[in-house]
């Protein structure tokens, strides 16, 4: 944890700037005007401000009871207020709700905002320029960054974003019911055994890109060879009624009722399901697995320093640990497993919330503008609707 | 007999609601008619008198576009099947429980949505009793299931709209005059036909509404394929849903919505037809 | 063969209700389960403690308080507003009554995503906030026409005579509506507001797209579903409906009391 800044300095930093409210709060009360593009001007401020509103999905960070320990002491560390609300459950309709503000120039009321990567949101919203730039010089523990996530192909020098949790899209079984292990998308896809009993994601990051890798193709790199052939592979699936359905998270409920065998499956959700059902299993394919990464973000409009800071916090390792040890998700925090090895050995020894070198070598990240290129979105969205 | 009397009074009951409508209803829905004459690539859509959208949605989503008529047919029709007795019972035989009867057929709605689904996919589970059953009874063959195919979509939308189904038929049974039944079986008529005769064709109104309120929604429907289904059986809702979100297609997913909404409404025009609606809708 | 074809009726109510009440009996079975995960998918084991720390998840419940507010809120104001429709539709006739028809059927038809994203581009445009009154705002719009379509089923069938005969009896027309009409097919605006009610208590996608950082359950519960489906979710839901069910209860006691003391009849 960084300690340039005392408690005191801030503070004092905090009562000379005045109460400023972030800066869509001033537009709030001014009720905004819609058309003109004043609001993205960043005052590049490096005073914290009162408020520091975070949007985040649900169930994603410590929890005691009804408070959040790491927020209560990043509050109570900087004497600054987090409106902390869970109001993001998808990201598809999150970014339609927040594009409107977005497109006419006005703040999001938001300062920090948690999307997938492979959602192509991200991406698409560097593009259009509705990301504010981190303030770097706040956040010294960017050092503390695992290396897997310091390149991201949509955000090469990590300067609009930073991951908050990451997962592992790899083949979730039940082996008795398979009779069997699995190691291969291809044995998902072909054996007889398990027709009908097989889900595929309805990500297509994660069902395209895990398909590619059995295809011997780059999933970091598409092309439409590439794209075409995975499609082919899966639409092969879908025809023989060898894939069940294309789900969300919902093959859970499937997977731990034996309705289906096995599937893609995402390492977060084995976690939780292997407490209830210790024999399921979960491995990252032979050719590869596949790797999604929320990320904070800030939107056009958010405080940029007080993000900033927020962001810094939650790299710490200690505070990384607090975090990962209840949401079980991996953290992008170097460090954070020695933390928990003392405190809860258990989840720093989990490969699943703590890969391997191994696992991180044969883990792939998805290529963003694939997912943001409106024919390949029809083609999957063809497959996946019928 | 009509009130035929000139004068703001229809006006004035009228103004607060339909100027609801209009504000917050017609006038997002025009915006939405631009969209759909729109072009381009998200962000950026211009207007552009674009009549082609409507053409490309319709044949490029035809078999969607039947397939939710017939789901959306099918549940009405099961609906109506199970709601009348329902709906008669509760009114004739009620008595002063009556109140509470209704609000245990709504009370499902209050259990959100997504845990009364996973409770029917625990119930249709693969292995559960009724799956098991249906397989002993030789109704679904021995690797059949029932999740993931159109039954469970088409259950799961009977289901879910069953309450809409249920409420009007209640409402307009409940008010029958009874002396009109007592006066028909007077009359040497059957109990059945007394029912054919008398008590059904004036719940006609509410049968009507009933099935509008019913397939109307129904039609348009995403989520029953989208947790019930498969890829196979996906509705005009899920693409609708998907060119908004996930595709961000605006213009497409406008013509869409409107093709949608004109298809529905010739569909119940057609209907109200046939039933004879002038009856049904002014006061004889 | 009499007591069959009598109860026969009875028999079919009575499975019907069970067939509603399926889901909801293994919602309320799963209330006690207890999962050492985070989802609540299988049958784990049996306890109270779901019961006894409803709200020891953060967010529950100020989500719930914000979806019954709204919920209430909402049926009532859109059942005045589209009980005053349907009386205006099925009573008068007037310029404009068959495009008013059309304007209460469209919004129906509408798929639910387009309505609440077209609502919520109108809010940008105004530049209104998003939040509990947006939310407010939709629900009551897409309850209106559902209102309209049940009350007018009821006023449709609605006996003129007993009007005439009450105005014959000297009373004017406020009085008549007050005392003859209204009682008369209160049934039907009652069902038309517990119709709304429930709507609106389980909307998810209008709302969605209207909320901003309002939170309602049904929000809540889809957004934590991607980590979790703790039990006090089925807790919360099955208490909402007991609650009800107490009510309604305690109206049809309230209403024999009121018998007994010879007031109005039922």
């Amino acid at each position: 944890m960084s300690e340039a800044f005392t408690r005191e300095d801030l503070l004092r930093r905090a009562v000379a700037g005045g109460a400023l409210l972030s800066v869509p709060g001033l537009l709030a009360a001014c009720g905004g005007s819609s058309k003109s593009a004043a609001t993205t001007t960043t005052t590049v401020s490096t005073t914290l401000p009162q408020t520091i509103v975070w949007s985040n999905w649900p169930l994603y960070i410590d929890v005691k009871g009804k408070r959040h320990p790491s927020l209560d002491q990043f509050q109570a560390h900087y004497g600054v207020k987090v409106r902390y609300i869970e109001d993001i459950n998808d990201n598809d309709s999150f970014f339609g709700k927040i594009e409107g503000p977005l497109s006419q120039g006005q703040s999001t009321g938001r300062d920090l905002i948690v999307l997938t990567d492979t959602s192509g949101l991200p991406g698409r919203m560097i593009e259009l320029g509705w990301l504010e730039k981190l303030d770097k010089s706040a956040i010294p523990n960017i050092k503390n960054l695992q290396p897997i996530q310091q390149h991201p192909n949509w955000d090469p020098n990590r300067e609009y974003s930073l991951p908050w949790q990451s997962g592992m899209t790899g083949i979730g079984y039940d082996p008795k019911l398979v009779g069997g292990d699995i190691d291969t998308l291809h044995q998902l896809l072909t054996d007889p055994k398990l027709k009908g009993k097989v889900t595929m994601l309805t990500e297509m990051a994660d069902s395209m890109g895990v398909t590619m890798l059995a295809n011997g193709d780059n999933p970091t790199k598409v092309t439409n060879a590439t794209f075409d052939r995975a499609i082919n592979t899966l639409q092969a699936a879908v025809n023989s009624g060898q894939i069940r359905q294309f789900t969300g998270n919902d093959y859970a409920p499937l997977l731990a009722k034996g309705d289906i065998y096995a599937c893609l499956a995402w390492s977060g959700d084995m976690v939780q399901l292997q407490a209830d059902h210790p024999g399921l299993k979960w491995v990252l394919p032979k050719d590869g697995g596949m790797l999604w990464t929320d990320n904070m973000l800030i939107p056009k409009g958010g405080h940029t320093y007080g993000a900033s800071v927020l962001m810094n916090w939650y790299y710490s390792p200690t505070i990384a640990a607090e975090v990962a040890d209840y949401v079980n998700y991996i953290t992008p925090v170097v460090g954070a497993d020695k933390v928990l090895l003392k405190s809860d050995p258990a989840i720093a020894k989990n490969p699943l919330i703590f890969p391997t070198e191994e696992m991180l070598a044969n883990l792939h990240q998805f290529d963003i503008s694939a997912v943001n290129n409106v024919k390949y979105k029809k083609q999957f969205q063809a497959l996946i609707g019928g | 007999m009509l009130h035929r009397r000139k004068g703001a009074i229809p006006y004035l009951l009228l103004a607060p609601g339909i100027a609801w409508l209009l504000v917050f209803f017609v006038l997002p829905m025009w915006y939405l008619g631009k969209m759909s004459l729109s072009e381009g690539l998200f962000p950026t859509f211009s207007f552009n008198w674009a009549w082609g959208n409507f053409s490309e949605a319709v044949s490029s989503y035809q078999t969607q576009f039947i397939r939710s008529g017939e789901y959306a047919a099918i549940a009405t029709v099961i609906a109506l099947a199970v709601s009348y007795p329902l709906a008669y019972w509760i009114a004739f035989r009620g008595g002063k429980w009556k109140n509470l009867f209704l609000l245990l057929v709504i009370s499902p709605f209050f259990v959100t949505y997504l845990i009364r689904t996973l409770a029917w996919e625990t119930i249709l589970s693969d292995d559960g009793v009724v799956v098991n059953t249906l397989k002993w009874l030789h109704i679904l063959p021995p690797d059949g299931r029932l999740l993931a195919t159109s039954v469970a979509v088409i259950a799961g939308i009977t289901y879910n709209f069953l309450p809409f189904m249920v409420l009007p038929l209640y409402v307009s049974l409940e008010q029958i005059d009874h002396r009109l039944i007592e006066a028909a079986e007077d009359l040497y008529a059957s109990a059945p036909r007394a029912f054919y005769r008398v008590t059904l064709p004036l719940s006609l109104p509410g049968v009507f509404a009933g099935v509008l309120l019913t397939f109307i929604p129904a039609a348009g429907d995403f989520i029953n394929a989208q947790l019930l289904g498969t890829p196979r059986q996906y509705m005009i809702g899920n693409v609708i849903q998907s060119e908004f979100l996930a595709v961000r297609d605006y213009p497409t997913a406008a013509a869409l919505s409107f093709v949608l909404m004109a298809a529905i409404l010739v569909i119940v025009l057609i209907f109200a037809k046939v039933l004879g609606t002038e009856r049904l809708t002014v006061a004889a | 063969m009499r007591w069959i074809k009598h109860h026969l009726l009875t028999g079919y109510a009575i499975l019907a209700l069970i067939y509603l009440f399926l889901p909801i009996t293994v919602v309320v079975a799963f209330s006690f389960n207890d999962p050492k995960g985070r989802f609540n998918y299988t049958w784990s084991g049996f306890t109270l403690d779901n019961w006894l720390h409803p709200f020891d998840v953060p967010g529950p419940q100020s989500a719930l308080e914000v979806s019954i507010e709204i919920a209430f809120l909402a049926a009532l104001i859109a059942t005045v507003l589209g009980t005053l429709i349907a009386l205006a539709l099925v009573r008068y006739k007037f310029r404009g009554s068959g495009s008013t028809n059309m304007l209460i059927f469209i919004p129906m038809t509408t798929p639910e995503v387009v309505m609440g994203a077209s609502l919520l581009t109108l809010f940008v445009n105004w530049v209104v906030p998003q939040g509990f009154g947006t939310i407010l705002i939709a629900h009551i719009l897409f309850n209106i026409s559902f209102v309209v379509v049940t009350v007018r089923a009821r006023l449709v069938g609605f006996d003129r005579h007993l009007e005439e005969a009450a105005m014959d009896l000297g009373a004017n027309e406020l009085v008549t509506f007050t005392r003859v009409t209204l009682p008369l097919i209160m049934p039907g605006i009652i069902a038309a507001g517990l119709l709304a009610f429930a709507l609106s208590i389980d909307d998810f996608v209008i709302t969605y797209f209207n909320a901003g950082s309002t939170i309602t359950f049904p929000l809540f519960v889809w957004g934590a579903a991607r980590v979790a489906t703790p039990p006090q979710i089925n807790v919360i839901g099955t208490a909402i409906f007991l609650i009800a069910i107490t009510l309604m209860l305690g109206n049809i006691f309230l209403q024999n009391h009121r018998e007994k003391k010879g007031a109005v009849p039922a």
